[in-house]
């Protein structure tokens, strides 16, 4: 009979790709306000919400790991070249980022809705817990810690213009229907930049379709897609048009998320020294042959309720399962690894170290020239070009030069009230911030980005800010991490629209008090 | 509900929004859940159907890449395959993307070029560990008579599927009985078989493939209930010959001939309305089915002319040996095994064409290799392509 050995029947290319499960959205991981009884860690982890706002996929298996340690320095009079740098990644990965060491609490729900959470590796020993979903859960350890948990729907709380971002990239399935056999027409081949290019019509804002991007795509024309102008494209006022309008793309949406608040103690017996949790996510679905074996059987967790007190069975769970999506920090992943499914690497990017720098150059050439031409100062070199430069790079020995400083420069917070304790705390540089792919949380500070995530913070336009010269400053004040979200600053740049590139705050207040992200809408 | 009919009603639930497509998407979004009903029930009218809107989609839309594609692949389902050289040509940049490829890689089996589409399916596999390009590998090596490497491949294949695709689970499982059943392990067949079922529940594919495995052991009574179920669900006419042969092997010719006369019916029908894919039935048809050696022998050259590979040669051999042309027969037979393939069937059939051509030494080791790879060769089995 004629099925050919045909698989692609089964396994169509053609098929749309649905909102999965396994589609992290956003790890957010500051220190809690509530100290009581010792600190304690707020980590969460947020998903599409599939097949419900509240409702988890049974097929899923998602893992919160982290690994609390001491606070990472770049030593001191060393050369800040690109060998030091990668030696320094090298350093990093040794001491803190093993696979094993790390710790993790593992989070399956089954079909009736009951959570099921592992927690291993911990300093106390490893248990296992079942609580209802959709409820704050308060549960004592086996060793006396308290640990607070939410699983269930939450209000989506990221607020970011995301159709203005894929638009300073070129992203074309933002805008276009690409046939998803053209690879080759994500990121079309024209510079990024943050100012619309003069003729750019594959990207450029059309009042026809205001909604262009938003709610409705072109077909995508054909090829050639490039851009042959040589300036930034004005109005008649002389005003640049920005590629963001800063608006909301994720207003009115919701999603799943694991949410725990964890005493510091509980993860590291040395409190004094290890003030950093670094934290991560990871999704990964059931793999096919384990589905068939648990037909019409319970989960894993209930037949075998011990088996994860032991390491090795525990592993033997996770073999079971296949790693689909990896969250540690904002843009991490849109930005820098280009979303690739085999650079879901979390903690363990070191490595992308080299493919971060040549992408970093290849981003500064567009956002660069963009900044300057706005009248602020960029820390990319980028030659005093007039305007957005395509360039890509194929070793990062090349790319380093230009790209220095923005590795290097420490990143100004906008005042003081990030570091609570006024301690000696240095301000962090990209190159510690992007590898390894984690929130580091650093539990002197209030857990702002990037000395963590808040959810109040404005991730998007702080990742624009790395482009910026820190040592330059605006109306008598330092170029900071929020200096792109001053409306100041944009009513008097010739630009319109006269926002910062994304909303300042999101679309549904937080909360102030544990699960802290709002309920669902 | 089974998972089948699950996927069937989520189809048809997309396909009713799309009634009245408008613009690029839903066109495209459109002519691909066709095609995917289609390749779910595998139903000769809904292809057709497939094809249909297709033609609708060029015409509103003009050739882009996806509906390209799917013009490429559902050729290759009709072992069209000019068309589908033709239709990977139609977008700019569609034969080097990757799906291009994959539909290269098969063309490449089809004519003939196993060496290529080896390297092919090799290359892609390290580009991307799909586990749909993983089987096409595991299939390349069962036909070399690598089992045990086909079997770990697919295997392989087995692991990069997740709970999300039990489809794609059921299809692997399948191959891997019909691994087993071609050795004459019934029992280890029977378990994939059972797998597979239970992976993907009312799939008719897994109950055409477990009705063979019973008409095998000579458990007739379940196979014809299933092979009726997998008619009413599918009635190709490849199936009414396989239920037709059910019945000669049970010793009820008389039963037989009604689902030969359907099966003919069908193939005359698809030929006629000028469609390919049912010459190397007609072959087998008139071979063994019904005799009919000058018939058969117009069908075996005319799918030769389509595709040359080492099924299709063997098929003119075994027509022309039923012909009484010996000689020519024993050198398309030469040809066929020329290719490297280690089939039984393969081996059986050209072992009579080499005696009959009075080669009795080739006879008898062409005879023990057929056995070796399967003692049961001879038994009731299901053409397969």
């Amino acid at each position: 009979m004629a099925d050919h050995n045909d698989p692609n029947a089964v396994n169509s290319a053609f098929s749309d790709v649905d909102v999965s499960a396994a589609d992290l959205y956003d790890l957010f991981g500051f220190p809690s306000a509530d100290t009581a009884g010792g600190e304690k860690v707020v980590i969460a982890l947020t998903m599409a919400s599939v097949p419900n706002t509240g409702v988890f996929d049974s097929d899923m298996l998602y893992r919160v790991r982290m690994s609390a340690a001491p606070r990472a320095t770049w030593p001191g009079g060393e050369e800040e070249s690109l060998d030091t740098l990668l030696k320094y990644f090298g350093a990093v990965k040794e001491k803190y980022f093993g696979a094993l060491h790390s710790a993790e609490i593992r989070v399956t729900v089954d079909a009736g809705g009951q959570a099921h959470l592992a927690f291993l590796r911990f300093p106390g020993g490893d248990f296992n817990l079942s609580i209802a979903t959709n409820q704050v859960q308060t549960t004592e350890t086996p060793n006396g810690h308290s640990i607070k948990a939410y699983i269930g729907g939450r209000e989506e709380g990221f607020f970011n213009d995301l159709p203005g971002f894929f638009r300073s990239i070129n992203y074309a399935p933002q805008y276009y229907n690409v046939p998803h056999s053209m690879t080759e027409a994500r990121e079309l081949p024209i510079p990024k930049t943050l100012l619309e290019l003069e003729g750019n019509d594959l990207f450029n804002f059309d009042p026809a379709t205001p909604q262009w991007g938003k709610t409705m795509k072109k077909d995508l024309p054909p090829g050639p897609w490039t851009w042959k102008g040589d300036k930034f494209k004005k109005d008649a006022d002389g005003n640049f048009r920005f590629v963001y309008d800063g608006e909301d793309a994720r207003a009115g949406k919701n999603c799943n998320a694991l949410i725990f608040e964890i005493p510091l103690s509980f993860i590291t017996e040395d409190t004094a020294k290890n003030r950093i949790v670094n934290t991560w996510g990871e999704s990964w679905v059931l793999k096919a042959a384990h589905k068939v074996e648990a037909i019409p059987d319970e989960p894993f967790w209930h037949q075998h309720p011990w088996a994860l007190l032991d390491g090795s069975a525990s592993d033997a769970q996770l073999k079971q399962y296949k790693l689909v999506d990896t969250d540690g920090l904002p843009f991490a992943d849109a930005a820098l690894s280009e979303r690739e499914d085999n650079r879901q690497l979390g903690a363990n990017n070191f490595w992308l170290a080299p493919h971060f720098i040549k992408r970093l150059a290849h981003l500064g050439w567009g956002f660069g020239p963009s900044i300057t031409a706005l009248g602020l100062k960029t820390c990319f070199d980028h030659d005093n070009s007039p305007v957005s430069v395509l360039k890509t790079y194929s070793t990062a020995v090349e790319a380093f030069p230009r790209t220095k400083k923005t590795l290097f420069q420490k990143l100004n917070m906008p005042d003081n009230s990030w570091n609570p304790k006024g301690m000696d705390i240095p301000l962090r540089r990209p190159f510690e911030i992007f590898v390894p792919n984690v929130c580091a949380i650093d539990m002197d500070t209030t857990g702002t980005w990037p000395f963590g995530r808040r959810p109040e913070d404005q991730v998007a336009t702080r990742f624009l800010a790395l482009f910026l010269d820190m040592d330059a400053e605006l109306n008598g004040k330092r170029y900071n991490v929020d200096t792109l979200g001053d409306q100041a600053l944009w009513n008097s740049a010739p630009i319109v629209p006269k926002t910062p590139p994304n909303p300042l705050k999101n679309d549904k207040e937080f909360l102030d008090r544990f699960p802290y992200l709002a309920e669902p809408w | 509900m089974t998972a089948y009919q699950r996927d069937l009603e989520k189809i048809d639930r997309d396909l009713e929004s799309l009634e009245q497509p408008v613009g690029t998407e839903q066109t495209v979004r459109r002519v691909c859940r066709l095609y995917q009903r289609a390749a779910l029930t595998a139903r000769l009218d809904e292809f057709a159907a497939a094809e249909a809107a297709l033609a609708e989609g060029f015409a509103k839309v003009g050739p882009w890449a996806d509906l390209c594609l799917v013009k490429a692949n559902l050729a290759m389902k009709f072992h069209r395959l000019g068309e589908a050289k033709r239709a990977l040509g139609m977008a700019p940049g569609l034969a080097k993307s990757f799906p291009g490829r994959v539909v290269l890689a098969d063309i490449d089996m089809q004519e003939g070029r196993y060496k290529q589409a080896r390297e092919a399916c090799e290359a892609m596999i390290a580009e991307d560990r799909t586990w749909d390009n993983l089987a096409r590998l595991a299939y390349w090596e069962s036909k070399f008579g690598e089992m045990t490497e086909a079997e770990r491949i697919y295997l392989e294949a087995e692991d990069e599927l997740t709970a999300k695709e039990m489809r794609g689970y059921t299809w692997v499982e399948l191959q891997l009985g019909l691994l087993d059943l071609r050795a004459g392990r019934y029992q280890d067949a029977e378990e994939h078989y059972r797998r597979a079922g239970a992976a993907y529940t009312g799939y008719w594919l897994v109950d055409d493939h477990m009705a063979e495995l019973l008409g095998t052991v000579g458990k007739y009574e379940e196979a014809i209930r299933l092979y009726e179920r997998v008619l009413e669900e599918t009635p190709r006419p490849e199936l009414q010959q396989a239920f037709g042969e059910l019945y000669v092997a049970m010793g009820e010719p008389r039963a037989a001939e009604v689902w030969f006369d359907r099966a003919l019916e069908g193939f005359l029908k698809a030929s006629d309305n000028g469609g390919v894919h049912y010459y190397h039935h007609l072959v087998d048809f008139y071979s063994d089915v019904r005799q009919d050696a000058p018939r058969a022998v117009e069908w075996a050259l005319k799918d030769c002319e389509l595709r040359t590979n080492y099924a299709t040669q063997a098929a003119l051999g075994w027509a022309l040996f039923r012909n009484g042309r010996f000689r020519k027969a024993e050198e398309m037979m030469d040809q066929a095994l020329a290719s490297g393939v280690r089939d039984a069937h393969l081996f059986a059939k050209a072992a009579t064409v080499k005696a009959a051509a009075g080669q009795a030494v080739a006879f008898d080791a062409l005879s023990r290799r057929a056995f070796a790879l399967n003692p049961h060769h001879d038994g009731f089995h299901v053409h397969r392509a």
